[in-house]
């Protein structure tokens, strides 16, 4: 089986912008994954003005919002790296049962790497000076600095959301049939952060991939 | 979904039934999210947001029509209309215009950011001519700017040649399968990306909130498309989904659009800014404005009135510069007197009785009494000092009143005449014309169009002519010396938006019982928000005067009673009906005031003040329901006085 490899363009974000742009991320491209009975849920991005769509499923969103706030943490240990997010989509396939190993296999049939690159400067600056002094014109400055960026990165993760769509719409041939079982919403997948060790994080996908079989395509 | 049947008949039916539901599907998104009708935005996200309960009822719940591609969509109105139209004309192209409709700013009710004030100050008188024309279009129906601002095309091209055999032939589950998931896959991608278009920011501005644009959506579904101009194409991008390939064709999927909508999203983002227009617009009277999307739909003139009524007076207490004419229109009382009279008795000369009251001009006195007394005894002021913008304008406007109201006179004259004849108007008007709207049919308008703030803006809207005769007028005001436009702009105009919200919740009933009590109650808001505002002692004091100097009102009863007794009857559908024996008692008063007034020939200033505190009166009854009755007696019997 294939197994499509999406690398999302890289996103320059601020600390405080990655829960945004992570939900919307990865809940765009669940939703695109989610061909079972789907009630679609609207919703606005308080940061940018973009509205992306969810499945409306409480548990998902739990999940992916667990899965930011690990991301997030991680983030805060390891400040100024750049850092990816896998999500990745398998099927489950039953194997013969061996001496330490799962009785199932999981069998990835797509990855989309989200590329996020945190800046730190900008929260360090606003700890120190926003307490130590106020300034007026600093913070204007300051602000209008960050107006122009916020709207570069609006328009980054716009740009983002229509690689997805693209992808989305060019890679149709890799995904497994729809589940017939009632009630699967979408493919069963898995959200991957960088862990505590970067090598075990490089180490795990690197595992991973030997087992699944390798990326076809890079896109 | 295809079951493995064989057939290859059925397999075929079947596929077509999916092309045909994938048409259906795709009309279904683009238009579910490019229609504002309600708030079904919100109300998507309500149920949403509440997705334990809502998914569970939803699940339970679901249409057949949610199954196909499992994409459970809410309800569309409009998707469903024209997708009956088009299932007639079988898999033909599917080409959807989203059409953003624009209608000149200025003449909007809701314009009300600074920039746009300080444009019509600058250009005023062409400003008017500017809105007339809107105001004529509306009504005629031609004149909003149209433009189209996504063209989806969804068709399917059959391959004719050899998909007859070779289609039939490959046709299995297997390819059946993969073209339902695939587009499937199509219509969530679609989902998304009807959502990143410009056009869709322009839905949900439309839909966010209960204000009023400058704009607005819609949409021609047909089977062909009428080409662009080179120069529309070349504005627009073009954004094509994959083709699902199926066994005998493919279904195409496309889009071309308006990249940006800078204009209409600055224009709407302007007015928008939470600053402004919650002030302005929103807070007073957060119902009639809530109503007023529906406005136009229903087109009913009863309708237009509260909103129109509420957007009238914050124009002329805040933003607008046409404010300052407001005053001109307003203020004088003796001169007014006369005048009005005048004027009234050749309209009602001109028109028709059903459409002209006999008694207009007496009404239309009370108002203008009233409004002017509010500026005009201080005792009624909250805020005496500055706070409100009415007293600086009304009483210099009782100085100049005179040329002006002549000025203003023949104009209004005019107008209603004008008003009354095109019938268009009543349809139209709802907005921006709003006393004129009932005063098309009765000449009560005139009345409400006499009233300072709101006069001024109405005859804007209403004709060019009268609307630059207006300008004219308020020019002269304020070059007479008026300080008072500086002051509404600078400090005063919050103030009297705050006043306004206060009343318009505590009378509560008001807006919406008058507001469909379409002629009488519409000209009685605008007047009955000051004295309502003013203090409860300062009431009193006003009830007392007027008891005290209470004319006589005999002479005009019969008049009176008559003009009543039509007005209720057409807004006998209102709840309020109470409200309407009492209005129509009141409004015997005020008339009789007025007729007496003139009769014994008082001064302005005894006028003024006895047309206010009937005003005052009447809008205390009106406020408190049963407490009519009791004052409306006295008044009457107090009346003598004078």
């Amino acid at each position: 089986m294939n197994c499509e490899v999406c690398q999302l363009k890289e996103l320059e974000v601020e600390h405080f912008e990655i829960r945004e742009v992570l939900r919307c991320i990865l809940h765009t491209i669940v939703f695109h994954r989610a061909l079972g009975l789907v009630r679609p849920k609207d919703v606005d991005l308080e940061l940018f003005e973009i509205t992306y769509v969810q499945c409306g499923d409480m548990e998902l969103e739990k999940k992916i919002d667990e899965k930011i706030e690990q991301f997030i943490s991680w983030v805060e240990k390891h400040p100024n790296k750049k850092s990816q997010i896998c999500l990745s989509f398998f099927e489950v396939k039953n194997k013969q049962a061996k001496w330490f190993t799962p009785k199932t296999e999981r069998l990835q049939w797509e990855q989309w790497y989200i590329n996020l690159n945190v800046a730190q400067h900008p929260k360090a600056h606003s700890g120190k000076s926003h307490n130590s002094k106020v300034v007026i014109d600093p913070g204007e400055s300051a602000l209008e600095e960050r107006m122009a960026r916020r709207a570069v990165l609006e328009a980054s993760l716009h740009e983002v959301l229509f690689q997805i769509i693209k992808f989305v719409n060019e890679k149709k041939d890799h995904v497994p049939p729809i589940p017939n079982l009632e009630g699967v919403v979408w493919f069963p997948h898995e959200i991957t952060i960088p862990s505590s060790s970067d090598s075990a994080f490089g180490m795990d996908m690197i595992k991973r991939m030997l087992q699944t079989g390798h990326p076809t395509m890079l896109s | 979904m295809a079951s493995s049947h064989g057939n290859s008949h059925s397999e075929a039916a079947k596929m077509e039934q999916i092309i045909t539901e994938f048409y259906a599907k795709s009309l279904h998104i683009i238009l579910e999210s490019r229609t504002p009708y309600m708030s079904s935005r919100n109300y998507s996200g309500e149920q949403a947001l509440s997705s334990p309960s809502s998914s569970s009822s939803s699940s339970s719940s679901v249409r057949p029509r949610d199954k196909w591609f499992n994409l459970a969509l809410r309800e569309c109105p409009a998707a469903l209309e024209n997708l009956d139209l088009w299932r007639q004309s079988h898999l033909e192209p599917l080409v959807v215009d989203v059409i953003l409709v624009q209608r000149p700013l200025d003449c909007e009710p809701v314009k009300c950011s600074p920039k746009r004030d300080l444009v019509r100050n600058l250009s005023l008188k062409e400003r008017y001519p500017y809105c007339c024309n809107y105001e004529q279009e509306e009504f005629g129906c031609e004149a909003k700017s149209e433009k189209i601002i996504e063209r989806w095309v969804v068709q399917y091209d059959s391959r004719k040649i050899r998909d007859t055999n070779s289609g039939s032939r490959r046709l299995s589950s297997n390819t059946l399968h993969s073209l339902y998931k695939k587009s499937m896959l199509l219509l969530r991608s679609l989902y998304v990306t009807v959502r990143l278009l410009p056009a869709y920011k322009v839905y949900r501005d439309l839909n966010s909130s209960g204000q009023i644009r400058p704009f607005a959506l819609t949409h021609r579904v047909a089977s062909f498309a009428e080409p662009f101009t080179c120069r529309e194409e070349a504005a627009m991008q073009r954004f094509g989904f994959t083709p699902v390939d199926t066994a005998c064709g493919r279904l195409c999927l496309s889009v071309l659009y308006c990249s940006s909508l800078s204009d209409v999203s600055s224009e709407s983002s302007t007015p928008m800014s939470p600053q402004l227009i919650p002030d302005y617009v929103g807070s007073p009277l957060t119902d009639p404005l809530k109503r007023f999307p529906s406005l136009p739909v229903t087109g009913s003139v009863a309708h237009a009135f509260p909103p129109s009524s509420s957007f009238s007076r914050r124009h002329s207490w805040s933003f607008d510069h046409y404010r300052a004419s407001p005053p001109s229109v307003s203020f004088s009382p003796s001169p007014t007197y006369s005048e009005p009279h005048a004027l009234i008795s050749n309209q009602s000369s001109r028109f028709p009785p059903t459409i002209m009251p006999p008694h207009p001009p007496e009404t239309s006195l009370v108002y203008k009494k009233d409004t002017s007394f509010d500026e005009y005894s201080p005792a009624f002021s909250p805020s005496p000092s500055s706070a409100s913008p009415s007293l600086p304008i009304f009483i210099p406007g009782s100085h100049h009143s005179k040329p002006l109201l002549q000025s203003e006179s023949a104009p209004f004259s005019e107008r209603t005449a004008k008003l009354a004849n095109s019938p268009a108007f009543c349809n139209k008007l709802n907005l921006p014309l709003r006393g004129i709207g009932s005063g098309s049919s009765k000449t009560d308008k005139t009345g409400g169009f006499m009233e300072a703030g709101t006069a001024v803006e109405k005859f804007s809207s209403l004709g060019k002519d009268d609307a630059r005769q207006y300008s004219e007028v308020k020019i002269s005001s304020s070059s007479s010396s008026r300080s008072f436009p500086d002051d509404l702009d600078d400090s005063d105009f919050p103030c009297p938006f705050d006043v306004d919200d206060e009343d318009v919740t505590d009378p509560g009933s008001r807006p919406e019982s008058f507001g469909k009590n379409v002629p009488l109650c519409e000209p009685h808001v605008p007047g009955g928000l000051f004295p309502i505002k003013k203090s409860q002692d300062a009431a009193v004091g006003a009830l007392v005067r007027m008891l005290r100097k209470a004319p006589p009102l005999r002479q005009d009863n019969s008049n009176s009673v008559k003009f009543c007794p039509e007005i209720w009857g057409n807004s006998s559908q209102e709840p309020n009906q109470p409200f309407k024996g009492q209005a129509s008692v009141q409004r015997d008063d005020s008339s009789s005031v007025i007729s007496s007034g003139l009769i014994t020939s008082k001064t302005t200033t005894v006028a003024l003040e006895e047309l206010q505190s009937y005003r005052e009166m009447k809008n205390l009854l009106l406020g408190q329901g049963n407490f009519l009755l009791n004052f409306g007696s006295p008044s009457m019997d107090s009346q003598p006085l004078n």
